[in-house]
């Protein structure tokens, strides 16, 4: 397969020797973790155990906790209780170096690679084989065994060449690299394959089940519930943060595994009935292009009427939004309320009665350090009212208690920065900052990001009772039973076109299902 | 309330929601109540040592001595609100104090007519530093320690070989003398400026986008606010804070040259009065009544050192042991956790999506 191994003194690891020879087996177990963010569960006493010789993936939806988990044994995040067994030796106080040491590596989602570092440096990077001379490094010994590495992975670059010129594929691969430089015998891949192209895919795909012949212990997370039937050995299904479901390869099947992501817990949850709104058209989209991410985009949206856009993470939904909100450019016509809206953006947006709640909280939406009261009224803050020039903050706190009581804020005070809410209530509190700039057409994208339970349940009560009062929403939503709860026409997005459009009762999780992957229907 | 009519259609209420605290727990909680404490217990300290420090007289050369330093840590505080830095406030306050300061030893010029000058020259020279920041894209410490270099380079121009020695006498007057029985005139200008723009911060539109713009740049811009000229707001009315603080240094020491505000390292101090403070260089967060509380603060201090006999070659150091201290302090309070971990150097690891704004 490759050359002879070079000998470099303070290099030896387990994957150093012949390296077609399995490597030292690792059966790695999670006993009952938990941990939680902000008040919310990400993980509430979830054991899996993953085996040598096997891929084992992890589903679920959004948010269910799958890259916690995986975050969790890599050492990133410390859990709050619980264990982590490696061949029957408990791991304490795990950081990503010490858990590499273990022999886990953690692929993630976004290579994390050291951009204007060569691909040399970045593969033997933590563990820099010494020189003869104190704080020297043996450049010879790390090009000697570099090559090996590239070669297992698949991988034929210059080692010279910074990462930053690697692309995204080249780039995973050399993360796997590391891995194996790193003598790990644990790979995590978490959701590897959302920014591959279907070859590039399957590349990586030979490459884990080459690592599987080997005796790696893999795990793995996707959303593309194909690719997830063909490569796993094992498969566990995760929840509102708990394992709910664990197949073995050849028991699973779509539709299993769907009804066990989606589960119970929204059975009782049906889907809203009420007529179609028969409506004047408030919004409406002809021709929308952006090169690249989207194009042709026609829809329209009734007052009244909830608009569903489906499709997976990177299909361009959120461009779509983010080009009527007038937060990139984009051809094509506009035109909200009867008359047509160019020169967009988002203070243009407010005025004209469009609101669009982002999808990254986080960077997007709160203001961390603000107290509580002046997030809900930073986008009215021209109508405030006022003394002269002077802001009245009486009248200011009264209409933001007022509009947190509506969206069902809790907090300690009116005063507390944001930050210290849980995501539900940070989220309910975007609710009310962009319910009080009083929008005719609302665009929400993935409103219920991160929040538990009872704030999803919440936000699905404002959604409807806000619609029912006359207010256009446009929903995205990479959870599908959400958009078949609240919605009344989804058009499915795939790879920046409109590829369907159901309505009414046609809207189920099954049909949203596959038009979400690009499926359309048989 | 009108504005407020799209939430009437929303479910009601459930559990309890927030209501706005009482003003006297918030007060407690406040970091301008801390620095008042502090700054009188090194003042009663100190004058338990040498009475001579409690003297009237002393009380009103320290108020005015610190009023350069409050001035311009008021102008930083906005700056550093949108999570930016001025370091050219050195530069300004130099130039502004040498281009008045020739205009009143050569022509006799009146100070009424140097105060529009002074703020004009201020807001052109923080005008020029937006301009940098917002258009060129350049990060603040590295725009403003170009610019503070070239405004130094044109202080040194204007001097040649001259310094500013002697003015009309109204200037010793209003830098030095009492307008009540030890209470100085400098006061004056640092107390309407302090009250001034903490009315703005509090009360206007525009003091509500420096903390949405300072806690996040892109959700402000989502929000409808113009942040490009927030940003530009903020170094301009940094600037003209610091033009101010240049004719005040001018009338205090009754005495300019090329090196005024490069000596003195009024530069660094007013970041540190921002920091001490609670004003915090990652943004959105803190208020200049602290600023100007821990200007006095550290003018008090610097005094003690020398009152108490300590050699005052470690007038720096103390400025940098309470800057450090006030650091840690404002760890303490923005993470919630004990102070014995804030000064452990707390291992606890923010969760990498959550903890980014940190």
């Amino acid at each position: 397969m490759t050359a002879a191994p070079a000998s470099s003194p303070s290099y030896q690891g387990r994957a150093s020797g012949n390296e077609d020879w399995a490597v030292t087996p690792a059966r790695l177990e999670a006993r009952s973790i938990s941990k939680s963010f902000g008040g919310a569960f990400a993980l509430k006493a979830v054991s899996v155990t993953f085996e040598p010789g096997e891929i084992h993936t992890l589903c679920g939806a959004n948010g269910a906790g799958k890259s916690t988990l995986l975050k969790v044994m890599a050492g990133i995040h410390a859990p709050d209780s619980g264990e982590l067994i490696l061949n029957g030796d408990h791991l304490r106080g795990l950081t990503p170096r010490i858990a590499q040491k273990h022999g886990v590596y953690l692929v993630p989602q976004e290579p994390t690679l050291m951009g204007p570092l060569s691909a040399l440096e970045n593969l033997f990077v933590g563990i820099v084989p010494r020189g003869r001379l104190p704080f020297s490094v043996d450049w010879k010994a790390m090009e000697r065994s570099a090559g090996r590495f590239f070669e297992q992975v698949g991988l034929d670059i210059d080692p010279r060449l910074p990462a930053s010129e690697l692309s995204i594929a080249q780039q995973q691969l050399l993360e796997c690299a590391r891995a194996l430089a790193h003598s790990c015998n644990v790979i995590f891949f978490d959701e590897p394959t959302s920014p591959l192209t279907a070859h590039e895919a399957d590349v990586l795909f030979g490459l884990m089940r080459q690592l599987r012949e080997r005796d790696f212990t893999l795990a793995f997370i996707s959303h593309r519930l194909d690719e997830v039937l063909a490569v796993s050995d094992r498969i566990t299904v995760l929840r509102d943060a708990t394992v709910v479901a664990g197949f073995d390869a050849g028991t699973a099947t779509r539709a299993k595994l769907v009804e066990a992501m989606v589960g119970h817990a929204i059975a009782d949850r049906q889907r809203r009935r009420r007529a179609a709104p028969d409506t004047e058209t408030v919004l409406e989209v002809t021709g929308l292009s952006a090169p690249g991410r989207f194009s042709e985009i026609d829809f329209a949206v009734r007052k009244g009427e909830v608009l569903g856009l489906a499709g997976l993470v990177g299909s361009g939904r959120t461009e779509i939004a983010e080009s009527i909100f007038g937060l990139r450019s984009a051809t094509g016509r506009v035109v909200l309320g009867g008359k047509p809206f160019r020169h967009r953006s988002p203070a243009a947006s407010i005025r004209k009665g469009l609101i669009y709640l982002p999808e990254d909280r986080g960077h997007n939406g709160v203001f961390a350090n603000v107290e509580l009261a002046r997030n809900i009224t930073a986008a009215v803050v021209p109508k405030l009212q006022r003394d002269g020039p002077l802001l009245r903050p009486a009248a200011e706190y009264e209409m933001a208690g007022h509009a947190a009581e509506r969206t069902r804020v809790v907090a300690p005070s009116l005063h507390v920065p944001i930050k210290s809410l849980s995501g539900g209530n940070q989220q309910r509190a975007m609710f009310s900052r962009w319910l009080l700039a009083q929008p005719t057409v609302a665009i929400f994208d993935e409103p219920t990001r991160g929040v538990d339970v009872s704030a999803k349940e919440d936000i699905y009560q404002i959604i409807e009772a806000i619609s029912d009062g006359g207010i256009a929403i446009v929903m995205i939503s990479s959870e599908l039973e959400e958009l078949v709860f609240v919605c009344d026409r989804v058009i499915a997005i795939y790879e920046g076109r409109i590829v369907a459009e159901v309505a009414g009762e046609d809207i189920t999780l099954e049909k949203l299902g596959t038009l979400a992957v690009g499926e359309t229907a048989e | 309330m009108a504005v407020s009519q799209s939430l009437e259609r929303m479910p009601a209420t459930r559990g309890t929601s927030p209501q706005r605290a009482s003003a006297l727990r918030r007060l407690a909680r406040r970091r301008e109540l801390l620095l008042v404490i502090l700054t009188l217990a090194v003042f009663l300290v100190t004058v338990a040592v040498n009475s001579g420090f409690g003297q009237g007289g002393y009380i009103a050369f320290m108020l005015a001595d610190a009023m350069p330093l409050a001035i311009l840590a008021v102008g930083q505080t906005i700056v550093c609100l949108v999570r930016g830095i001025d370091l050219s406030v050195a530069g300004t306050l130099g130039m502004v104090a040498v281009a008045t300061g020739f205009l009143a030893q050569d022509y006799g010029s009146s100070v009424w007519l140097m105060l529009p000058l002074a703020l004009g020259i201020g807001i052109g020279l923080g005008f020029v530093n937006g301009l940098f920041v917002v258009f060129a894209r350049i990060p603040p410490i590295i725009v403003t320690l170009g610019t503070l270099i070239v405004y130094q380079g044109i202080q040194e121009l204007i001097c040649g070989s001259q310094t500013v020695q002697t003015l009309p006498p109204l200037y010793a007057k209003l830098g030095n003398g009492d307008f009540l029985p030890d209470i100085p005139y400098m006061l004056i200008p640092g107390v309407v400026v302090t009250s001034v723009v903490a009315l703005l911060l509090w009360r206007t539109a525009w003091g509500r986008s420096l903390y949405a713009v300072g806690s996040s740049a892109e959700a402000a811009f989502r929000a409808g606010i113009r942040v490009n000229w927030v940003l530009i707001s903020a170094y301009v009315v940094c600037g003209m804070l610091a033009g101010l603080g240049g004719l005040a240094f001018l009338v205090h020491y009754d005495s300019a040259d090329s090196q005024s505000g490069l000596s003195t390292s009024i530069n660094l101090s007013s970041i540190a009065a921002v920091l001490i403070g609670g004003t915090t260089l990652t943004g959105g967060k803190g208020g200049v009544v602290g600023s100007f509380i821990a200007a006095l603060f550290l003018e008090v201090t610097t005094q003690a050192v020398i009152v108490l006999g300590v050699p005052q070659v470690w007038d720096q150091a103390a400025v940098g042991v309470l800057l450090l201290a006030a650091i840690l302090v404002n760890r303490y309070q923005a993470s919630g956790y004990s102070l014995r971990q804030a000064l452990a150097g707390s291992r606890r690891r923010a969760p990498i999506e959550h903890g980014r704004a940190q």
